[in-house]
């Protein structure tokens, strides 16, 4: 006969391993911390990417007015602001990339613990099972 | 009304029965729509513009996740930016690069969200985005909201210059590189419109998160409205190009969008609010409850009285009414001679039974059945 909470237990393990599964299993497989890290330093490295490529085409749209009649002074209080402003970006995306990702990893962990518990007790109806058939 | 909310019931059923299928359409008819909106606007390259292409790529994309059909609605603009110029190609990449670094990496699933402001802005309703965006989403919306509008208003620079942009030589290439980005980033009505709809999107999204009557209704007005006061005020400032029958019939159809959505997602009677005030050790609670308002379809019920005799029994006239095809109620047909065969032995079973009973009570063997051992 058709044990219906057999078949809702193995649906939802189906749909996560579907949806969630390979990732969750990846992110796991760091603690927190590691994981959060490692994803920030690789965002910062992005964001100063980015910033490289937005300051660029800044430059290509609006150079020849910033370099014309420029002198020392001005040249370095630009430098400042760019500096200034990557710093600023880095910090806003390093904290928010921080605390972003360890609530991914922290939610990853919770449906892998689910997932698991939903596992043990497949895995208890399935040897139920076996033992009334012996 | 209540017509209307039964029709809703049967829509959500529908949707539930059929919903990989709905979605697989919707997903076509928007790769559809997408692609030949972005051939038939910059198609400068005629193999990937043909409708073979338009109608092939949306097909594929069917059946691929979302992200998929943004892939390749980025890829297909750059090859036909390729085929007018490599310097354009080049800064729009940039271009689109920087939105993955800044947005999409953090939330890949949401992607797709960048598409329709482009193909609004492309079918001339943008003022519907802030009030779907509004509504349906968070305030963090407002990014993809704005790489749309940025991305549909590039194409618009490239497909309105794209004369200035085409040539060979290497002098024309630096040239055509710092005009193209120049005329983007300088583009005062792109910024406008970026305003315009990223203010929309806030007021509507703070509007429907308040506690008040008719919440979504206002939202949807309030926002439609800023966008236009913001597109309009600013188009006067900036003697831009906008039109103002357009622009003004833009946010009333994104009045009539928020009220079907509402109708969708939210239909709530007001009239029956509840405001109740209760306490605990730490806090006041002051709790306004608004009932959903719901309607069950009315279905219909088929009783089999006897294994041999089936009666059909319709629940409501309306119910009958809706399918004429199907066999109504029928009436109870005259017993005929095979009918009686077949009812005789019944009755004798039945009688044989009753007796049986009154029998095994009479004598007390019932009693003894009873009896605990």
């Amino acid at each position: 006969m058709v044990d219906k909470r057999k078949i809702r237990l193995m649906t939802r393990t189906a749909i996560y391993e579907k949806e969630y599964g390979e990732e969750d299993v990846r992110i796991c497989s760091y603690y927190r911390k590691d994981y959060s890290s490692l994803n920030t330093w690789i965002t910062l490295i992005w964001i100063t990417v980015g910033y490289a490529l937005a300051a660029g085409l800044v430059f290509l749209c609006g150079g020849e007015t910033l370099l014309e009649g420029i002198t020392i002074l001005r040249l370095l209080i630009l430098l400042a602001v760019a500096v200034g402003g990557y710093l600023v970006l880095l910090i806003l995306y390093g904290v928010g990339a921080g605390s972003f990702y360890k609530e991914k990893h922290k939610r990853a962990k919770q449906r892998v613990k689910r997932y698991m518990r939903d596992l043990a007790r497949l895995e208890k109806m399935n040897q139920k099972k076996e033992i009334n058939r012996s | 009304m209540s017509t209307l909310l039964v029709w809703r019931e049967k829509l959500q059923n529908i949707y539930a029965q059929y919903s990989i299928y709905i979605r697989k359409a919707l997903q076509f008819v928007l790769g559809l729509v997408l692609f030949g909106l972005i051939n038939s606007n910059v198609g400068f390259m005629e193999a990937a513009s043909s409708v073979f292409c338009t109608v092939g790529l949306a097909a594929v994309c069917t059946f691929l996740p979302m992200i998929v059909t943004v892939f390749a609605a980025t890829v297909l603009v750059l090859v036909h930016f390729y085929a007018l110029s490599m310097p354009v190609a080049a800064v729009s990449f940039v271009v689109f690069l920087l939105m993955y670094i800044f947005y999409f990496r953090f939330t890949p699933g949401k992607a797709w969200l960048v598409l329709l402001p482009a193909i609004a802005f492309g079918l001339k309703i943008p003022f519907v985005i802030p009030v779907v965006f509004g509504l349906m989403g968070t305030p963090t919306w407002i990014v993809p909201a704005a790489c749309g509008v940025v991305s549909f208003y590039m194409t618009e620079t490239v497909k309105s210059s794209a004369a200035a942009f085409r040539s060979t030589d290497a002098d024309g290439l630096v040239t055509s590189l710092m005009s193209f980005t120049r005329q983007m980033l300088t583009n005062q009505e792109m910024w406008l419109m970026v305003m315009a709809v990223v203010l929309g999107v806030l007021v509507v999204n703070l509007v429907r998160t308040r506690a008040i009557d008719h919440a979504w209704k206002i939202a949807s007005a309030s926002g439609a409205a800023v966008s236009l006061v913001v597109a309009l005020a600013g188009n006067i400032v900036l003697d831009g190009g906008i039109s103002y029958p357009s622009a003004v019939l833009s946010a009333v159809l994104g009045v009539a969008v928020g009220l079907v959505l509402e109708f969708l997602f939210f239909s709530v009677d007001y009239s029956r609010t509840e405001n109740i005030q209760f306490e605990d050790d730490e806090y006041y609670y002051y709790v306004k409850a608004v009932p959903k308002v719901g309607v069950s379809v009315p279905e219909k019920q088929v009783k089999r009285i006897t294994g041999s005799q089936a009666r059909v029994s319709g629940d409501s006239a309306e119910n009958d009414a809706e399918t004429p095809g199907k066999k109504k109620a029928e009436k109870k047909p005259p017993v005929s001679r095979k009918n009686r065969s077949t009812e005789e032995p019944a009755k004798q079973n039945t009688e044989e039974i009753l007796l049986t009973r009154s029998l095994s009570r009479e004598l007390g063997l019932d009693q003894d059945k009873e009896q605990p051992r």
